[in-house]
């Protein structure tokens, strides 16, 4: 097996050009001063994923977002509430959108997990994240996020496409459009699915949207095949597939003989050589099998609650270490909505996620990785300062009005909190943050302007944050 | 001034728009006028919150010159001759103005700085009062696109030298000369051939076509080729297509994640195909798309073939998706989007011009007053009529016949009364589960509760409203009833069961989705206040765009046709998009099929004729186009020939170096383009190439799925070890596959097939590993190369020398060069040589394959190996 090559991408086409004429290689080339002007009309030449400079000097080059989606308890979890615990049992006096009717209840309750300080900053963290807790000095808490809506999709769709409406790009759509990739081994964006499944609303999480296709999220199954078409079947495995190629690769060459000075015949041979390198640097990113035992160990590989969410952390970090520039993690379902029997629900879901999701952050600072790797967790909505249903089996309906969500690495400022809800943990109401504010932010920190950055589609310069007013939180910024 | 427009151009067309500090240095400060230059930059940015809406910010209104040397609360806003006394340059240099994000380049702060230090001059005087909103301004009517199409324009002269064999040639020569370039010499004959069968029909020439084709000295060969080509029952499914894209075709729903399946739109789909084969005049095609009801004595129970036409047509009108078919979501919303988005596909199909961007305001940079905007959505409300909304399935109109009624109207009283059972039985569920959760009340609330809920809604007490509210989990609805007791809704369950049993035989009803209006129901249309339909203001009457009628007037549409059961809006207004006072339309299709022929457009931002569009390469031949299309009786027959008779169309795409220095990106056509074929052509090419090919046309779309790995693929399976899968239902062309917006069938996505949000102006081409991923792994290409390989062993033998010579002609449409026959001999004996995989190699971390496969001779066929690759080759998937 190949060892890991950190190449930059200039090392690399110097190398792969090196006996098929340069042309590409300045093609190339070109593509990247093309963000830096004088600007050559991009429509009718091909699209790719080279890598491209930001705007501004970026802080962070990489994000990996261990996307919590069901809304997290932000009361039960980051965000404390002594007021909703001094009156639990009371009848909450506000108004209040349910979404589940017949377990509703005006009653508050107070969490049954205790809060503390944690870390230098002494940021308070629930209980039952014992692993957050020793990572708070590095980490921004945000607890004045807000949709406004409670509903999981729409919700998520804000989140992760900048408005409350399906058929957006995602976040990585718009990263990679916008920077390209570091490696061109490997996708440029990568979500990592669950054993349990999609997501709820499937394979629109990771949706080019009206981006060209070449952006959308390349899937990364949990069991083989982990890349759709990545493996050759076992037939073709080995040397036949590398004869076939070679034979495709010598009439490739024949052809651009007789069209010379064709910019996407070459790119197309290149495309067959890199997806060949990919088949096995894909391999090798996804093969923890030479990772230490104290890094198995430091995700929790050797525990069977957090092998399987440790072992996707530690993929995300070992493919942001290659150069992939958008790594997303999802869950199967909805782990995190605690409708039901919240004290038995929410502890399992933290004891699988907690461990490995510290973890990421320690082996990323430990690496030297963090200060380039932007780490995001967090779901698309939190839940009532109310109880629904009654009694041991309760839980926590719906709230998009307030819900929190943490940074670290990548130019966060660590060791914050920032913003409020209400005393009892409804709705945001200080410094509250709109997910257009959080993705401005991110782009901010990633060299982009969120008002320049733009595609051009149905005759509108179209936007993540999609022209609403929306601001950068310098706040957060290291 | 025209350098910055170029360089703005480009940015967009980069998709990534970086506003940098361009410098417009060269531009002499004397010549800057307010309209001209500065007025733009303000509209852009300012006009938002000073002069555009009602209220003007600080009463300042900056649509006027004098206005702004008037000022508002803080003083005057200019000091002409005094840029740093000016307060209007002082709070935009300084980035407080405007106060949102999208702030001013540094090159429109600079501008305006030379304007003001120059005397803050006007082109004219300004007039004494001005209405309220934003006016058109004499240089935005004048601009290129608004222009009337001349009456005639003139050809070019020309010399023999400049190979002008059409019109088109005259023009293009023309510009290629003042370049010193020339057109390229003529393709050879099977280049041309092959050309023009994926331009016209997207398949392929048989061996035996080019054969004949190449062999026949006649001089008309060429264009007697064009004319059967033309005459094809699939040139319908290659330019059906095309416009499907532009109209948004898809067989499903959208909006939500359900993305329900719209079984009868093909019916659309199938209009196209056969409008386009009949070659009926597009401004006909316009009008029955918009307006086909109209069309009709508007009784739709008898259709006659003639009716069944003119409502298919309009089903471009039920192209939008529309999730108000869907629970859970906000219906009045979901009903302005479907409008929204129609606007959308028709502004951008038929006019070339972002009009929605003039939904919530005026257009930015376009002379599109938000009025205009609503004008047009009156023309659409009647039929849409959001506050009487009809759901997709409700816009349906039956093929039925009487006697289908009569048989029909005896099973639904049948279904009838076991429905009202469940009903009985539904509200006794409910009301037990209400007893039962009353119970677990205290005993003297329960009295009251019950009585407070038994109440109408609009009849309770206060008291009573609020125990209602206080009490959400006794609001118990048949919505909610499982979440109280599950048995119910199993019980429920087997009424539907009985229910389904009984409708199971009524007869097949078959459909057409139609756009049409309730007789006598006409909604009045209102203008919202930044979009929202929640915020109507003054009633708008219906028109057309304000910019293409005479200065001080404006192009209305009769509120109602008396004539006709409808009101006729939508017929009027297809009367003015293909009548003479509409300069856009046949100038922006004749621009797309110009783009589809050369690659790029003469104007090479199809659906963006505005100001942030690019201008024509070649605006007169644009102009004589589409006059000549005009007069010619919009047929786009004759509109293919006489592009692909051209010289321009018949050059060889041979690269030339000294020519793409001067021109890289080919914008005068000094030669032909090679080009990527696109998703569709690709994947009938290879079906037609391995010779399963299913030309069956129309009808229901081929369904896709999910395979067992996830990916989406063509739904009906191919029986394994079936000897002949020829013609197989999967097999069929890709405009016949189903477009389900939430499942694009990976391998036309892979090759950028857009998945429909709303419509597509404009295919964009990747160049991508995991299209080569798809032409390596995947099971469709592997299943293809195997049909390549039977197909080749059956009229080759067992030759190797035949079947490499076999497979050229079959994939290519050539022999094989010598170089390349022998390097595919040497290739089939190495496969031949290597060892079938005895056992998987244990890669490491990697999990065993999950069904052990087995190397059986088929698969490891050297042949099959040799096809794939033929597929998968850059001569395969290019034209030239």
């Amino acid at each position: 097996m190949q060892s890991p090559h950190y190449r930059t991408r200039r090392e690399f086409l110097a190398t792969s050009a090196l006996g098929m004429g340069s042309v590409a290689l300045a093609a190339l080339l070109r593509d990247e001063q093309l963000l830096a002007a004088p600007h050559i009309p991009r429509i009718g030449r091909a699209f790719d994923l080279s890598a491209k400079p930001p705007h501004a000097p970026p802080k962070a080059q990489a994000m990996i977002s261990l996307f919590m989606h069901g809304g997290p308890s932000h009361v039960d979890l980051l965000d404390p509430k002594p007021e909703l615990t001094r009156h639990d049992g009371t009848d909450y006096q506000g108004d209040i959108t349910y979404s589940f009717k017949n377990r509703a209840s005006k009653k508050l309750l107070g969490s049954p997990w205790k809060f503390a300080k944690h870390g230098q900053c002494g940021t308070e963290v629930s209980e039952l994240l014992p692993h957050l807790a020793g990572i708070v000095d590095d980490v921004a808490v945000i607890r004045s996020m807000h949709t406004d809506i409670n509903g999981h999709e729409p919700s998520i769709w804000f989140m992760n496409t900048g408005k409350a409406q399906p058929g957006r790009p995602s976040l990585g759509a718009w990263m990679t459009y916008a920077l390209g990739s570091e490696t061109q081994d490997l996708p440029a964006y990568v979500v990592l699915s669950d054993p349990g499944g999609h997501p709820v609303d499937g394979v629109r999480n990771w949706s080019n949207g009206w981006l060209p296709p070449l952006y959308q999220g390349t899937v990364v199954r949990p069991t083989e095949p982990r890349i759709l078409n990545l493996d050759p079947p076992e037939h073709l495995r080995g040397l036949r597939q590398q004869q076939n190629l070679e034979l495709l690769s010598d009439l490739n060459r024949m052809h651009l003989e007789r069209h010379p000075g064709e910019n996407d015949l070459e790119a197309r041979i290149v495309s067959y050589e890199l997806a060949a390198r990919m088949q096995s640097a894909a391999k090798e990113a996804l093969d923890i099998s030479s990772e230490s035992e104290a890094t198995r160990k430091l995700y929790g590989l050797d525990d069977d609650a957090t092998a399987e969410y440790g072992t996707r952390c530690l993929i995300a970090r070992r493919l942001v270490e290659r150069g992939v520039r958008f790594v997303q993690l999802f869950l199967g379902g909805q782990p995190w909505d605690n409708h039901n029997n919240i004290r038995e629900t929410l502890p399992a879901i933290c004891r699988r996620t907690d461990k490995p999701s510290a973890a990421l952050v320690t082996d990323l600072k430990q690496r030297g990785l963090l200060d380039t790797t932007l780490v995001h967790w967090g779901g698309e909505i939190g839940r009532l300062p109310v109880t629904e249903g009654e009694g041991d089996k309760c839980g926590r309906d719906h709230n998009g009005q307030g819900y929190s969500m943490w940074l670290a690495g990548g130019g966060i400022r660590g060791g914050i909190t920032y913003g409020q809800t209400d005393e009892f943990g409804h709705r945001a109401a200080v410094d509250p943050v709109t997910p257009n504010d959080y993705q401005a932010t991110l782009l901010h920190l990633f060299g982009m302007d969120h008002t320049q950055l733009s595609f051009h589609y149905n005759g509108q310069d179209q936007k993540l944050t999609d022209n609403r007013p929306c601001r950068v939180v310098n706040e957060w910024l290291a | 001034m025209k350098s910055t427009k170029r360089l703005a151009r480009l940015v967009l067309l980069c998709g990534l728009s970086i506003v940098g500090a361009v410098a417009r240095g060269d531009e002499p400060a004397a010549s800057l006028t307010f309209e001209e230059h500065i007025r733009p930059i303000l509209k852009a940015h300012c006009f938002h919150c000073h002069g555009g809406e009602d209220e003007t910010e600080g009463g300042l209104d900056l649509r006027l010159r004098r206005l702004m040397a008037d000022g508002g609360d803080s003083g005057p806003a200019i000091m002409p001759g005094k840029r740093d006394e000016s307060l209007l340059y002082q709070r935009v240099a300084a980035g407080e103005m405007p106060p949102s994000q999208d702030k001013l380049s540094a090159a429109d702060v600079a501008l305006i700085g030379e304007w003001i230090d120059a005397g803050a001059a006007t082109a004219r005087d300004e007039p004494e009062t001005l209405k309220p909103g934003l006016q058109i301004t004499a240089e935005e009517r004048a601009f290129w696109s608004f222009q009337p199409i001349p009456a005639a324009v003139p050809i070019p002269s020309f010399s023999a030298s400049d190979r002008v064999s059409t019109p088109i040639d005259a023009f293009l020569a023309r510009a290629l000369r003042a370049k010193e370039l020339s057109f390229s010499p003529e393709a050879d004959k099977a280049v041309l051939l092959k050309r023009a069968y994926f331009d016209l029909i997207g398949l392929p020439p048989s061996r035996e076509e080019l054969a004949a084709f190449l062999s026949d000295d006649d001089p008309q060969a060429y264009e007697l080729a064009i004319d059967r080509l033309l005459a094809s029952p699939h040139y319908g499914e290659r330019w059906g297509r095309y416009w499907l894209d532009v109209a948004g075709y898809a067989d499903s729903d959208g909006y939500t994640s359900e993305d329900r399946v719209r079984p009868f739109a093909y019916k659309y789909r199938d209009y196209v195909i056969r409008s386009l084969n009949a070659d009926k005049p597009f401004d006909r095609f316009i009008t029955e798309q918009l307006a086909g009801d109209e069309l009709t004595d508007g009784n739709f129970s008898q259709l006659t073939p003639e009716k069944i036409e003119l409502l298919s047509a309009t089903g471009f009108l039920r192209m939008a998706a529309d999730g108000t078919a869907t629970g859970g979501i906000d219906k009045d919303l979901a009903a302005n989007q479907v409008m929204a988005d129609t606007i959308k596909i028709v502004s951008t199909s038929l006019l070339g011009l972002s009009v929605g961007c003039a939904q919530c305001h005026d257009h930015r940079y376009d002379p599109i007053p938000q009025t205009d905007y609503y004008r047009l959505r009156a023309v659409f409300e009647p039929a849409y009529d959001w506050k009487h909304w009809r759901t997709p399935d409700a816009r349906l109109v039956s093929m039925w016949t009487d006697a289908d009624r009569a048989k029909a109207a005896e099973v639904d009283a049948e279904a009838a009364k076991v429905r009202a059972e469940r009903e009985a039985r539904q509200a006794a569920l409910i009301a037990e589960a209400f007893t039962k959760e009353l119970e677990k009340f205290p005993e003297d609330q329960r009295d009251r509760l019950r009585e407070a809920f038994d109440t109408a809604a609009d009849q309770r007490t206060d008291e009573q409203n609020k125990l209602v509210e206080l009490n959400p989990k006794l609001n118990i609805s048949a919505g909610v009833l499982y979440q109280y007791n599950p048995g119910a809704a199993e019980e429920l369950k087997k009424f539907d069961e009985r229910i389904n049993a009984i409708t199971a035989k009524k007869p097949f009803q078959d459909f057409i989705p139609v756009m049409s209006e309730v007789p006598g129901q006409v909604p009045e249309t209102f203008l919202f206040h930044r979009g929202d339909h929640e915020q109507p203001q003054q009633s708008i009457a219906p028109g057309t765009l304000t910019v293409c009628a005479p200065p001080d007037a404006v192009v209305d549409i009769a509120a109602n046709s008396p004539a006709l059961p409808t009101t006729g809006r939508r017929l009027a207004l297809a009367h003015w998009l293909t009548g003479p006072g509409n300069p856009l339309t046949a100038r922006v299709l004749v621009n797309r099929v110009w783009m589809k022929h050369f690659g790029r457009g003469l104007v090479n931002t199809p659906a963006d004729f505005g100001a942030m569009g690019e201008t024509p390469s070649h605006p007169e031949l644009l102009d004589w186009l589409a006059r000549d299309f005009i007069e010619g009786g919009w047929k786009l027959k004759r509109l293919h020939k006489l592009i692909m008779t051209s010289t321009a169309y018949r050059q060889a795409s041979a690269y030339d170096e000294q020519a793409a220095a001067v021109d890289a990106d080919n914008r005068l056509y000094w030669r032909m383009p090679v080009q990527r074929l696109d998703a569709e052509a690709v994947r009938d090419r290879i079906l037609a190439t391995t010779g399963v090919l299913n030309l069956k046309q129309f009808g229901s779309p081929v369904p896709v799925k999910e395979d067992a790995v996830g990916q989406i693929v063509v739904g009906p399976d191919v029986p394994e070890g079936s000897d002949s899968p020829v013609g197989h239902e999967a097999f069929r062309r890709s405009v016949y596959v189903q477009v389900r917006r939430s499942q694009p069938l990976a391998m036309l996505h892979a090759f950028d097939q857009p998945v429909m949000e709303t419509n597509c102006e404009r295919r964009v081409v990747s160049t991508v590993a995991t299209q080569a991923l798809m032409l390596m792994n995947s099971d469709f290409i592997l299943d293809q190369a195997g049909y390549f390989a039977t197909r080749i062993r059956k009229e080759a033998g067992g030759d190797p020398t035949r079947q490499v010579q076999t497979a050229w002609q079959l994939a290519f449409g050539r022999s094989p060069e010598p170089d390349e026959l022998k390097r595919s001999l040497a290739f089939l004996a190495a496969q031949t040589s290597v060892a079938p995989p005895a056992a998987p190699p244990a890669a490491a971390g990697a999990a065993p394959p999950a069904a052990a496969e087995t190397a059986s001779p088929e698969k490891v066929d050297p042949l099959v190996n040799l096809c794939q690759v033929l597929l998968s080759t850059n001569e395969f998937l290019y034209v030239e």
